[in-house]
């Protein structure tokens, strides 16, 4: 990952000194483009004819060892591409049925062509010269267009059909996909073919040898039979660059990522992802995921009787369709089930300083500690498995290893990346025990909160209506609460933040007395906020949970359970948006946003431990901190007893809490 | 009919003394008469087959020798020639007692010490079990096979002499089991067809083939890549029209995985090294492993194709070209040929 990590370096050094620099073009992606999985061109479509603007160009592809390769490549014509050399062609998508026109202009120094092998459907070609296997484009600006009806769905390569011994391993080729009748959701007319849409992706191999490439920049001699392919991409890049966003401006020319990403599959979360497969190069290629198997559903865009594999060979010019879904078929977890046998001592376990992402669990879902020498998290317990031809001469690039022609598929926790909190702050009481970690893990250890106390120096009369006490720190600065001295409840309703108070005595069903120098007086509420770091800015669909509950005794191990007049919990988060970290600051500060329904606020929690899911009340953005506060969240627990009948003091444990969030 | 396939028949009529049976069906077959069911039944065939030697053109004028089998009762040195290699295809039929008698007249090894080349012929047919016989043919010498060609498909026979450098140096082609059934591939209607074409393929490095006893295999680096023993523009086309049933006789008698790319259809994959699939497939890039058969149809559109030339069938791994660069025949050439009317 050293190149990787170089380019983040020169990610910063750009930051820092973009005033000066040009920025960087890269291949413009659809507007609204994810940055991970499949990005198709749309094309223009008028009643059922879909039109692609295509030119066959030149450009150059970076290779992960600081190499640049001269191509031959498609560029999307139209906007937002305008011709912007790409490598390799936009992903042509169309439905079944659809006229699809494709345009071509070719800017190259010979006659150019695309055929479309799987297309059982006549081709027609206007204008252009014919040529030995379709008609061609002339060279230098020639132009030629073909048209065919989409008949059938499906994954289909579509590549030069002229000098093909130069122009394919120059690069000319890209991907069509042909989605059915049925829906966006299903790779083809069957029912057996459904997938979640929003996990398409697309693996398209190739290999390259650099000097060939240098031989056609240069006018040399291009001689096919000297071929020694150095470097093997998908999706035109080599590893690590593979598990790049879509789009990265580290890849000016290669806008097409190839991490997969997948969730745990679950009774509600059950459909599987799609990988479309095309093998644009010349040699075989034996593809092999970690991990679970792949359902081979399809073959050069026509279903196959469905077949499992974690190792299949994708031939050349061949394409293949796999389901691909990921049973966690033992749901490990370290509380309910456990792996069957410990996990290896850390010490035991080479860990590449610096280099190695790692959830610090074994458990898919849950973040710990890192062992020493481990200094970058994974983001969220997730796994990472290979997915890469396992001719491990092409997991290389340049004969260096590994790289080359490999990518991760990635394993979110089931529902998605969660955090746990890696801090936690008292904004109203005292620690009674625990840390932060304690709600890192649904368990029986817990960060328990004690009401904050101080003193009266001096003696209190029954009808007195203002008190000093020793200290306010910890009681809130602003609004009316109630505290407790000895039996009595009284309210505070002036001096907020300051030492004397403006008291209502005999307060929620208690009698006002009198009380002696030295009495105790205890807030009947308390907060505390656990911040969460590390939440990538554009998460969607941030969800709050948070498993805790309220025990009637402020000493001692055991939960006191209180039967009746249960204290009133308030989960809150941070808008960072209000006033930044200072409008989250204290228990009453601006900031802080009540959680909406469901389930409604407060909730009446006492024991045992209560457990509620919010989602957030508006986009997540706001609520990811930027800037200094960059990738925190904050949420804020507030319990109150402050109903009658004379309530008492009590102890707030938090056993759990979590964010769950889609990365984007 | 492919014009391959009438000069199968035509060298097959040298055997018409001991074939006529099977001379018969050949010659209707070539003719495009539809051969009825009846035709074909179970008879003892002999076939004779002589290992020789000789040399061929390539598209770049390039002269390359090679050895291959041809198909003759008058077994001699200096017999494979460009009108003759790799030989036409054996055709039987299903229930056929074959004997088959290799003759080797392979120029002598001239360096016997070097052993293992020693230039005996090792006759096999992969998938078809035979009694190996005492002896293989050493040079000079005949040797018969004789098996009975119970399963109907597409087989290559070849020699294994030499380690593998026979058969690079040619000795393989194509045998043909044909089912009880005319005009089907196999025991099954679903493999019927109209037209078929026998598809050998095959590589050449012609500095191997310039010195097949001592030419260090590690640097074998193929520059010929051939359908049938021809590079395009010399491959024979595939005749057929629009609707007709193609059968593909896939034989890969090279030493890659091979994949050919058809466009404009999909041929409909029903065999492998001459059994049928349990589930056939449709594909239009189909790799064939070295050594393997396989049995497509592919059905004409009615449409008209990409190209002038007819519906594009090549090799997708780019083995489109002809010996080194530069030269006037380098591409486009290789494993490149049509469908055609």
């Amino acid at each position: 990952m050293t190149q990787r990590t170089r380019r983040l370096g020169l990610v910063a050094a750009l930051a820092a000194g973009s005033a000066l620099l040009v920025p960087v073009h890269a291949a413009a992606l659809p507007v609204g483009a994810a940055k991970i999985g499949m990005i198709c061109t749309p094309g223009a479509l008028a009643g059922t004819t879909r039109t692609f603007n295509l030119v066959a160009n030149t450009g150059y592809i970076e290779t992960p060892d600081g190499n640049s390769v001269f191509m031959w490549s498609y560029a999307n014509a139209d906007t937002p591409d305008n011709g912007h050399f790409q490598s390799p062609g936009p992903v042509l998508c169309a439905n079944q049925n659809e006229t699809v026109v494709v345009n071509l202009t070719n800017t190259l120094p010979e006659p150019s062509s695309i055929v479309f092998p799987g297309q059982d459907a006549q081709v027609t070609a206007t204008g252009g010269a014919a040529g030995l296997l379709t008609t061609e484009a002339a060279a230098t600006g020639g132009t030629v267009s073909y048209s065919f009806l989409a008949g059938n769905a499906g994954t289909y390569l579509y590549e030069s059909g002229s000098d093909v011994s130069k122009q394919v391993e120059m690069g000319l080729y890209g991907a069509l996909v042909v989605r059915p009748s049925t829906g966006a959701n299903f790779a083809y007319d069957s029912t057996a073919t459904q997938f979640d849409p929003s996990r398409e992706y697309l693996l398209l191999l190739n290999e390259i040898d650099p000097d060939l490439h240098h031989a056609v920049e240069t006018g040399g001699t291009y001689d096919l039979n000297a071929l020694h392919n150095r470097y093997f991409a998908i999706n035109g890049r080599e590893f690590p660059d593979t598990v790049q966003d879509n789009g990265s401006l580290l890849l000016p020319n290669q806008p097409y990522g190839a991490l997969v990403r997948i969730q745990p599959n679950t009774p509600t979360n059950n459909q599987p992802a799609l990988l479309r497969m095309i093998n644009a190069g010349v040699d075989n290629h034996p593809f092999h995921p970690h991990g679970n198997h792949t359902r081979e559903i399809a073959q050069d865009g026509r279903l196959v009787a469905s077949t499992e594999h974690f190792g299949e060979t994708i031939g050349s010019g061949q394409t293949l369709d796999y389901l691909l879904r990921w049973d966690d078929q033992d749901n490990w977890n370290p509380n309910g089930n456990p792996l069957p046998v410990a996990p290896p001592n850390y010490r035991n376990v080479f860990f590449k300083d610096g280099n190695t992402y790692y959830s610090g669990s074994p458990y898919l879902g849950y973040s710990g500690t890192l062992p020493t020498g481990t200094v970058s998290q994974n983001v969220c317990g997730e796994w990472y498995f290979p997915l890469h031809s396992h001719a491990l001469n092409e997991f290389t690039n340049f004969d260096q290893g590994f790289g080359g022609m490999g990518t991760l598929l990635r394993v979110d926790p089931a529902g998605g990346c969660f955090a746990s909190a890696t801090s936690a702050a008292i904004v109203g009481g005292t620690l009674k025990s625990g840390s932060v970690t304690a709600l890192g893990l649904d368990d029986t250890t817990y960060y328990q909160v004690n009401p904050k106390t101080t003193t009266r120096t001096s003696t209190t009369t029954a009808g007195q209506t203002t008190i000093t006490v020793a200290s306010a720190a910890g009681f809130p600065t602003a609004g009316s609460y109630y505290v407790r001295i000895d039996n009595e409840v009284m309210s505070v309703t002036g001096g907020q933040g300051t030492t004397t108070w403006t008291v209502l005595r005999g307060q929620l069903g208690s009698a006002a007395a009198t009380h002696a120098a030295g009495a105790t007086v205890t807030a009947l509420a308390n907060d505390w906020y656990a911040g969460f770091s590390g939440a990538p800015v554009g998460a969607q669909n941030l969800k709050v949970t948070y498993k805790g509950q309220n025990c009637g005794n402020t000493t001692g191990t055991s939960c006191t359970a209180m039967p009746t007049n249960l204290p009133q919990q308030t989960v809150k988060i941070c808008n960072w948006t209000v006033a930044g970290a200072a409008g989250c600051s204290t228990s009453t500060s601006a900031g802080w946003v009540t959680l909406p329904a469901p389930p409604a606020q407060p909730q009446s929690v006492g024991s045992p431990d209560a457990t509620s899911t919010w989602t957030l009340p508006g986009l997540a953005n706001a609520y990811i901190g930027t800037g200094a506060n960059n990738g925190q969240v904050r949420v804020l627990v507030h319990t109150q007893r402050w109903t009658a009948p004379s309530p008492t003091a009590f102890s707030t444990w938090g056993n759990f809490m979590k964010i769950v969030y889609d990365a984007p | 009919m492919s014009t391959y396939e009438q000069k199968g028949s035509l060298a097959m009529r040298a055997l018409a003394l001991k074939k006529t049976r099977a001379l018969l069906v050949l010659a209707m077959a070539s003719a495009g008469f539809a051969v009825t069911s009846s035709t074909a039944s179970a008879a003892p065939v002999a076939i004779d087959l002589c290992a020789s030697n000789g040399q061929i053109t390539m598209p770049d004028t390039t002269v390359v020798p090679v050895w291959g089998f041809v198909q003759t009762a008058s077994c001699a040195a200096n017999l494979v020639n460009d009108t003759n290699f790799p030989g036409a295809p054996l055709v039987v039929n299903e229930g056929d007692v074959v004997t088959i008698n290799v003759t080797n007249a392979l120029p002598p090894d001239p360096a016997p010490a070097t052993d293992p080349p020693d230039h005996t012929v090792r006759f096999e047919i992969p998938g078809i079990t035979f009694d190996p016989g005492g002896t293989d043919a050493a040079v000079g010498a005949t040797v018969s096979r004789t098996f009975t060609a119970s399963a109907p498909g597409t087989y290559e026979f070849q020699s294994a002499g030499d380690a593998g450098r026979q058969e690079a140096m040619g000795l393989y082609g194509a045998l043909i089991v044909r089912s009880a059934t005319a005009n089907q591939a196999y025991d099954v209607p679903s493999t019927g067809y109209d037209v078929e074409a026998t598809l050998v393929l095959s590589a050449i490095d012609p500095n191997f083939n310039a010195a097949p006893d001592t030419f260090d295999l590690h640097g074998y680096r193929a520059t010929y890549w051939l359908i049938n023993g021809k590079a395009y523009p010399d491959t024979a086309g595939i005749v057929a029209t629009a609707g007709q049933r193609v059968l593909l006789r896939y034989v890969n008698g090279g030493f890659d995985n091979t994949t050919m790319l058809l466009l404009g259809m999909h041929e409909r994959v029903l065999a492998r090294d001459a059994r049928l699939l349990n589930n056939p497939f449709d594909a239009d890039a189909e790799t064939l492993p070295a050594g393997a058969t396989e049995d497509a149809i592919a059905t004409v559109p009615s449409t008209a194709p990409p190209s002038t030339s007819g519906f594009p069938l090549y090799n997708r791994q780019l083995h489109v070209t002809n010996g080194t660069a530069p030269n006037p025949a380098y591409a486009p050439g290789g494993m490149l040929t049509f469908i055609h009317p």
